[in-house]
């Protein structure tokens, strides 16, 4: 199932180079090669930040910033994957260009921080094809699951996550405790669901 | 890496924005480690109407690209904090005092060039004190002024670019010229110079460092001049100002309570309008 390398849309003067050789040829100033990356990512950067932010302007100046800071800062690449090395700078300029709106209808109420509960993140991610985990994601209620998303996929802190959403960091913190005990629930509901005799996990 | 991969059908849904969320976190989650599943799903939001957004910001990132491109040199920046300090008349005026100077030593054979030369050393640093900061010199005052790096920092900073440039050019023109013996040192002039410089920015917390720069300039001149009688009175008089322990402590007495003054009076260069 996993494609070969050639076999892919990347344009026929655009060679073989792969997204590590791109960004050092952007941080020696190569212009053509940013357009490639830009060409590579911005598709996939641009819907996933639709996805988390309603306003298509934001959407375009967050965009336009991540790739400004690609072509200023691609020395500071230092390998790893440029996917999620793009997507670190995207997440960062969208929590920044959140903020003021963030901060201008921040709910005054400050809810308590909780205990710090066992991470259910690595099973969440490690189990998240497979249908069962996807139907209890879908059985939690919008507001975790963005609180879920912020902090487990966009790997953001709960400072960045607050900001993003627009809600306290104890908020946040509350509803990821919320969101992993909802989850469980679901789970073992779901186990239950489907082993009906058997123990649940 | 997984044999996991994103496959046609689910990069429509997710640039359509239609996929559900647990579809969309295994895709984006991969996508940031698999470059050829990242094109697919570029190229199928890019067919998608946002296509023409990102399109338009290629344009834009692409043109908006060249002021970025030269990394600027620590050099360059360094020049440019040390702003009007580093250019123009000052320098000149530096140039022409020394270039005179040698130029009546070895051109006429003028005797009296190193006592000359010895006594205006002092006064030229405050020139260049009096043309690196403030609205008359800087045409950038009004925003330089606004960062945090405005108001005594900055000031500081052009003045020891100031220093950096006349002292080493001064102290080697002096060392340059014919000795006819006798005092002042080639050296005894920096003590002198640097108390000026540093009372120039206390006055000039009070005044605006042009008023106080061109004050303490014609104050110092006038006093080494003032018994103009030809070159052996120069020398004399200007020996007297600088030369032997007591005037040298004296000026480094005066020196530490300029700069005593200014540390007390360093924020009226935050809020000073004439400055």
């Amino acid at each position: 199932m996993r494609p070969a390398r050639g076999d892919l849309p990347t344009g026929e003067d655009r060679g073989e180079r792969d997204d590590a050789a791109l960004l050092r040829a952007v941080a020696r100033g190569d212009a053509d090669a940013l357009a490639v990356l830009y060409d590579r990512h911005a598709g996939w950067l641009h819907a996933r930040l639709t996805r988390r932010c309603a306003d298509p302007e934001t959407v375009r100046e967050v965009l336009q910033d991540t790739f400004v800071t690609v072509w200023r800062s691609a020395r500071s690449h230092r390998g790893g994957e440029a996917g999620g090395w793009l997507w670190v700078i995207a997440a960062r300029r969208l929590v920044d260009a959140q903020r003021a709106r963030a901060r201008a209808d921040r709910p005054l109420r400050e809810e308590p921080a909780p205990d710090p509960a066992p991470s259910a993140e690595e099973r969440v991610l490690a189990g998240l094809e497979y249908g069962e985990v996807g139907a209890a994601l879908d059985r939690i209620s919008p507001e975790l699951r963005e609180v879920l998303r912020a902090t487990v996929i966009d790997g953001l802190t709960t400072r960045e996550a607050a900001r993003l959403l627009g809600i306290p960091e104890g908020t946040v913190k509350t509803r990821a405790l919320r969101a992993r005990r909802e989850l469980r629930a679901a789970l073992a509901q779901l186990a239950s669901d489907t082993h009906p005799l058997g123990g649940m996990a | 890496m997984s044999a996991w991969h994103v496959s046609g059908p689910m990069a429509e849904r997710y640039a359509s924005g239609s996929a559900a969320e647990p579809e969309a976190w295994s895709l984006e989650k991969h996508i940031e480690s698999c470059g050829p599943c990242a094109v697919r799903v570029s190229t199928a939001v890019q067919r998608s109407p946002a296509g023409l957004v990102i399109a338009e910001i290629r344009a834009t990132v692409l043109a908006g690209r060249t002021p970025a491109a030269a990394p600027v040199r620590w050099t360059a920046r360094m020049m440019w904090a040390a702003g009007p300090a580093v250019r123009g008349a000052w320098l000149l005026s530096l140039a022409a005092v020394i270039g005179g100077a040698l130029f009546l030593a070895y051109g006429v054979g003028f005797e009296g060039a190193r006592p000359l030369l010895l006594a205006l050393s002092p006064a030229v640093p405050l020139a260049g004190v009096a043309l690196s900061y403030g609205r008359y010199s800087d045409p950038m005052h009004e925003i330089t002024a606004a960062t945090p790096y405005g108001g005594l920092r900055l000031l500081l900073i052009r003045t020891a670019a100031v220093l950096a440039v006349s002292v080493p050019l001064l102290a080697v023109a002096s060392a340059l010229l014919p000795d006819p013996a006798g005092p002042p040192g080639a050296a005894a002039w920096l003590l002198p110079g640097l108390a000026l410089t540093l009372a120039a920015l206390a006055l000039g917390s009070y005044t605006g460092c042009r008023i106080a720069a061109t004050v303490l300039a014609c104050a110092w001149v006038m006093a080494v001049l003032a018994p103009l009688a030809g070159p052996p009175a120069l020398a004399a008089e200007a020996a007297r100002l600088v030369s032997g322990p007591d005037a040298q402590a004296g000026w480094a007495a005066a020196a530490v309570v300029c700069a005593g003054l200014l540390a007390v009076r360093r924020s009226s260069f935050d809020h000073l309008e004439s400055v």
